[in-house]
């Protein structure tokens, strides 16, 4: 039923042009940061390269990568929930034999496969340098996965969002709010401290930031999966009261 | 007959407003019953109720008696649904879509192809399988939210409002779907239109604001137009002069002036008017008498007094 669900997003997303849109600016503009970095980087004597390419292009291509995930996902899963409550079409799933948990994670995995999409599109440029300098595959992996993690993580919030209301738009400008309030809530702290606070531990940035540096801890990724399944919980839970009225 | 279908005071409220309380009923095989009330009576609220879109605030949905609350996933199998606005994907094809459905109401793969054919067929959708739902007409549209609901071949068949907006053809030819599906399921559908619940309804119950006012047996007496007429005459005879008239087989008192008057199989009412005012007896009013179920209507909406 979770697959049936999926696939059906899937279609839906890659039979509209919204998807292919969202990916196609993305692919653009990575490949302008992509170029930028190997311009950057050739400029370069061997003596002021202070890191290796793969360093840099995780530092700069995968993190911005992130940005733009951050900026795409609430678009692309505003009108999951959102737009089958206001068409109406909610009614079939809720009327069909099938879970919420399993409408939920349905539209979580259609969603999935278009972070798949985009955290793969860094690293086949990235790996496009393969045939002509040595890379980090480990690097690569980690970063790759930490893309994957944030992309899902930002696809748990978009959802949540859109659960909230029947307008899509509306769920987009949702999800915009609460990604920038964890991107920017460790901001607060007073400048030289080097404590790691409860604030740090809560942007989603301080996390990926060690898989961009080839470093995947255990904390990192519970931080991920805590958050996915918080955000799917909370969907769940609204989805349910949506129910009992 | 099998009982399909159990409520029991079934209530939903909204915070503090009561979308509709206290049903009670039970539907069996081959029965069709109508929902009928003005509009925001609660009929769609209910219907959303019986088809687990809603949970109940009180009270209990038996299907084939598995719970509708406790077993849902059991029990939504036998139920097929069609909301006031089909829940059509437009970027879908209907074949894709019905496939789709098929998919989420449980139908075994292999028995997918036979179950959307069977149901396009139903439907009168056979050629019409390539069309993207977005080039489709409104008629085409309710024919594939009727195809959904039937795809899976469930015993419980819920229609909310399925003839509203159609053309007096289409109306026909849904009209005559829900009497085949009616066969070998048992069928629930709103309405705030009498004749359509009188056309195709075995039970009725009347809703409005959210209270049950009547809930009834249409018996074939009540379904059939019967030569019953209301007559109003000025200059009132004794009644057994109007039972003397030819043609007239009964005749009712109502009133100093007014008299509920049966004519006889095959006879006309323009007879009828000809000898009451050939007899003097200053006709002043002459009209097909209701039916129960229409004065009680009638009586709700508080539309026509005196009716």
């Amino acid at each position: 039923m979770i697959l049936t669900i999926a696939r059906r997003e899937w279609r839906a997303s890659f039979l509209s042009s919204q998807a292919w849109t969202l990916l196609a600016a993305n692919q653009l503009i990575l490949a302008w940061i992509f170029l930028r970095v190997l311009e950057g980087f050739s400029g370069l004597e061997i003596g002021q390269r202070k890191v290796g390419i793969t360093l840099e292009l995780s530092l700069n291509l995968f993190s911005f990568t992130a940005v733009l995930a951050l900026l795409s996902l609430p678009l692309l899963g505003m009108r999951m929930l959102s737009g089958e409550i206001r068409d109406g079409t909610f009614n079939l799933l809720g009327s069909a034999p099938v879970t919420l948990a399993e409408i939920l994670l349905g539209k979580f995995l259609g969603l999935a496969a278009l972070v798949a999409a985009m955290g793969l599109m860094p690293l086949l440029l990235s790996l496009g340098l393969g045939f002509s300098t040595e890379l980090d595959p480990g690097l690569l992996a980690a970063a790759t996965l930490g893309i994957w993690l944030t992309g899902l993580m930002f696809a748990s919030v978009g959802l949540f969002a859109s659960s909230l209301t029947r307008q899509p738009g509306l769920a987009a400008l949702a999800s915009y709010g609460i990604l920038v309030l964890l991107s920017v809530i460790n901001r607060t702290g007073v400048a030289g401290t080097q404590a790691v606070t409860l604030f740090d531990w809560l942007s989603w940035n301080e996390h990926l930031f060690w898989f961009l540096q080839g470093v995947v801890r255990a904390s990192d990724l519970l931080y991920f999966l805590l958050f996915i399944a918080f955000f799917l919980a909370l969907a769940h839970r609204r989805l349910a009261n949506r129910r009992l009225g | 007959m099998d009982e399909l279908l159990s409520v029991r005071g079934l209530e939903r409220h909204y915070g503090a407003h009561k979308a509709f309380a206290g049903v009670d009923l039970k539907l069996a095989r081959g029965e069709v019953l109508g929902l009928l009330g003005p509009n925001g009576a609660g009929k769609t609220t209910c219907l959303q109720v019986l088809s687990g879109n809603l949970a109940p605030t009180a009270g209990a949905v038996e299907v084939l008696g598995l719970d509708l609350m406790r077993s849902p996933r059991e029990a939504k199998r036998h139920i097929g649904y069609l909301p006031e606005r089909p829940p059509l994907y437009p970027d879908m094809r209907v074949d894709e879509y019905l496939v789709y459905c098929a998919c989420l109401r449980g139908v075994p793969r292999r028995q997918r192809a036979g179950a959307v054919d069977r149901a396009k067929i139903r439907c009168g959708l056979a050629d019409a399988g390539a069309r993207p739902i977005l080039k489709l007409s409104k008629g085409y549209r309710q024919r594939v939210g009727l195809a959904q609901a039937i795809v899976h071949a469930p015993d419980l068949v819920i229609l909310d409002e399925p003839t509203e907006g159609l053309d007096p053809v289409q109306i026909r030819e849904v009209r005559a779907l829900i009497r085949a599906l009616a066969a070998d399921c048992g069928l629930i559908l709103s309405s705030h239109i009498l004749p359509e619940v009188q056309a195709v309804c075995s039970n009725v119950l009347i809703l409005r604001d959210g209270q049950v006012l009547h809930q009834a047996r249409l018996e074939q007496s009540q379904k059939l137009p019967v030569g019953c007429y209301r007559v109003r005459l000025e200059r009132a005879p004794d009644p057994s002069a109007l039972s003397a008239l030819p043609g007239v087989a009964a005749v009712q008192h109502l009133d100093a002036e007014t008299f509920r008057v049966t004519l006889r199989s095959g006879e006309s009412v323009s007879a009828l008017a000809r000898r009451l005012v050939d007899a003097g007896w200053e006709l002043a009013e002459l009209t097909p008498e209701r039916t129960d179920l229409e004065r009680v209507f009638f009586d709700i909406l508080g539309g026509e007094k005196g009716a």
